[in-house]
């Protein structure tokens, strides 16, 4: 405990790490507030930059481009109407009219105090949560990590974007690009189509800048006819006493959804920030203000896409699972670093991890700074035309993507892969089960192979274990779970409204 | 009933069974290496069939539903495809540098910048940057060209 604290403290101690997280914490904040680009794509094009950093200041990047982005994009959401990121679009519902009346920079200051809560609320239990769920996967053994991965892959059903069957087919489509190179046990090639450099399967960096930022350029060539209505701010409004009495019990219920969506295995901020303000909507004795402005609306999305931010990281660190999209990229960097994910990442990196949570911590009580005094400046980096912004963003992919192994191969698949992924997102394929289930594709076979190892053959003997039962029945739920919500949603409506 | 609704569907069951076909032409290894786990060739015939099942499940589900057809990508997407595989081919032909430059200043025209002198600015700054970038910094040698071959002499 007392080494733990020691190596978060160390963090404000090191001025270099600090100069680190504040510099990362403005780009944060840029990408945040270009519509477009995201956290996701900010981690996929910064991660070849990291490749030099000590392992620390890599994974301190990363992770503070994913707090930092993830609220700037409540920025362009209140301002002008298009949310930065996807885990800011229940912010534009009410932020958006409160701007419009005039109180752009009340809303703000809501969003800012709001995310910045949700933020350390969720560092706070991923530091608590970590070690905690740490010590039970020491006890996993690969039937148990294989029923894990098919839980994780489950969650997919449920990710935000597309349906539950799109979901479904990306992610097994991820886990069959796992397969290629050659397999472990019998070295025999699969898919490699005489390509030498396929042989070690692969590479996570190229597909995910593909599949995140070149797709994302593709989608952008469509839309390069939107006009953008900004709205003047004149500076960002701390919340009054009266707002506080209104929101606080919004901010501490959104923090707990949060986070707790967060860690679920593939979730992200995205669906917390929808759960978070239905749920302020529902618990609100002000229900006929959401849509038109309520500060409750803001707080309750704000406070819960944040709050997913150390959630996401629980799964990820602990178990090697992604929470989400940028999760993925995160657990690439660690991976790159040689940062194993995983429990034991908590005895044999200790110092490190804790490094991490800490910097994560700073960088939340920095972009709170920044949302207060510099919201205006980086709205307005928020009208730079996609004409000039997204050739640079090709650029950066393109050198980013080559540098990580020198290979032209690599240059290749991310433009493949920039196709593969515009075509999906336009027919309702969301791109991220694809990025989780390629990171779970090893481990699903890997486990499943020593798991049959284990029992000489007999696969069912898997269903003997507790703990792998207790996985394969929280995936069972988690498959059919959109759908016995859809199916019930549609009884209560038959009710609600008959012919 | 409308083919078009099931396009998709039928795309990628026929990927599925693409894969399985090439699949099933891995090398098979012998029981003392494999013992009791699995042959190479298993694990994506089953993935595959899982997509199989779950394909059923789409084409039963847009079937149901009937959804809405996509409406084809406008010009400058094809515009910008078009120029990944310009880049491809300037790349393999003349310098990864050239492909990156020409590709950027074309974006930004094909994407409504009429101003082509911040076009070209732009188009020729970025990759110089990222380039001394990488080479200075983070000791990245990039792919032999026309470009390259002359700064390295």
């Amino acid at each position: 405990m007392i080494e733990a604290l020691s190596a978060m403290g160390s963090v404000i101690l090191d001025p270099n790490l600090l100069l680190l997280i504040f510099f990362t914490t403005i780009l944060g904040v840029i990408i945040g507030v270009l519509p477009g680009l995201g956290a996701t794509t900010g981690a996929a094009l910064l991660l070849p930059f990291t490749l030099t950093m000590e392992p620390l200041h890599a994974i301190t990047v990363l992770t503070t481009i994913y707090v930092s982005a993830t609220f700037a994009g409540s920025i362009t959401a209140i301002l002008i109407n298009t949310p930065g990121t996807p885990a800011a679009a229940a912010t534009t519902f009410d932020g958006y009219p409160l701007a419009q009346k005039g109180e752009a920079g009340r809303a703000l200051g809501i969003a800012v105090v709001s995310s910045t809560v949700g933020g350390i609320f969720s560092v706070f239990v991923l530091c608590g949560a970590a070690p905690l769920l740490a010590r039970v996967a020491y006890e996993f053994r690969p039937p148990e990590y294989f029923a894990l991965t098919i839980f994780g892959l489950s969650m997919l059903a449920s990710i935000s974007a597309g349906g539950a069957i799109k979901n479904l087919i990306g992610g097994v489509f991820g886990v069959l690009l796992a397969t290629i190179g050659a397999e472990r046990v019998t070295a025999i090639e699969r898919f490699t189509f005489g390509l030498n450099e396929l042989y070690e399967g692969l590479a996570f960096v190229p597909v995910m800048i593909g599949l995140f930022a070149m797709s994302e350029l593709l989608i952008q060539s469509n839309r390069i006819n939107q006009t953008i209505n900004a709205i003047g701010l004149k500076a960002v409004k701390l919340p009054t006493k009266e707002d506080y009495k209104k929101i606080w019990k919004t901010i501490v219920r959104s923090c707990g959804i949060g986070t707790f969506i967060g860690i679920l295995p593939a979730e992200g901020a995205t669906v917390a920030s929808m759960i978070g303000y239905s749920e302020s909507r529902r618990w609100s004795k002000n229900k006929e203000e959401f849509g038109k402005g309520s500060i409750e609306g803001i707080a309750g999305a704000e406070a819960a896409n944040n709050a997913a931010t150390g959630g996401a990281m629980v799964p990820t660190m602990v178990l090697g699972i992604p929470g989400s999209g940028t999760t993925a990229i995160i657990l690439v960097g660690l991976m790159v670093h040689g940062l194993r994910p995983g429990p034991y990442l908590f005895t044999e990196q200790v110092t490190t991890v804790y490094q991490i949570f800490g910097a994560m911590l700073v960088a939340n009580i920095m972009f709170l700074g920044m949302g207060l005094y510099a919201a205006k400046f980086f709205a307005r980096i928020s009208l730079v035309p996609r004409a000039i912004l997204w050739p640079i963003v090709f650029s950066l992919c393109i050198i980013g993507s080559y540098a990580l192994n020198s290979s032209l191969l690599d240059v290749w698949i991310v433009l493949l892969f920039g196709v593969i992924g515009f075509f999906a997102r336009r027919h309702g394929f969301a791109v991220a089960p694809i990025a989780v289930g390629l990171i779970l594709g090893e481990m699903v076979e890997t486990n499943l192979q020593h798991s049959l190892k284990m029992f000489d053959g007999e696969w069912w003997l898997i269903l003997t274990q507790p703990l792998a039962v207790f996985f394969l029945l929280l995936a069972f739920l988690g498959l059919c779970g959109p759908f016995i919500f859809s199916l019930l949603k549609n009884k209560i409506g038959e009710k609600l409204n008959p012919k | 009933m409308k083919i078009r609704l099931y396009t998709i569907p039928l795309v990628i069951a026929s990927i599925s069974l693409i894969i399985i076909f090439m699949a099933l032409q891995f090398e098979l290894s012998p029981p003392m290496i494999v013992g009791e786990s699995m042959q190479a060739r298993s694990f994506p015939i089953f993935l595959m069939i899982i997509n199989l099942v779950l394909v059923t499940f789409l084409a039963v589900q847009f079937f149901n539903s009937n959804p809405e057809p996509v409406p084809l990508e406008g010009p400058p997407t094809w515009g910008t495809m078009l120029l990944l595989i310009i880049f491809y081919l300037l790349t393999i032909s003349t310098d990864m540098f050239i492909g990156i430059a020409v590709v950027m200043f074309f974006m930004s025209y094909l994407w409504g910048e009429r101003r082509i002198y911040l076009a070209a600015l732009t188009a020729i700054i970025t990759p110089i940057s990222i380039f001394f970038l990488f080479d200075l910094v983070l000791r990245v040698r990039f792919p032999r060209g026309v470009l390259i071959d002359w700064y390295y002499g």
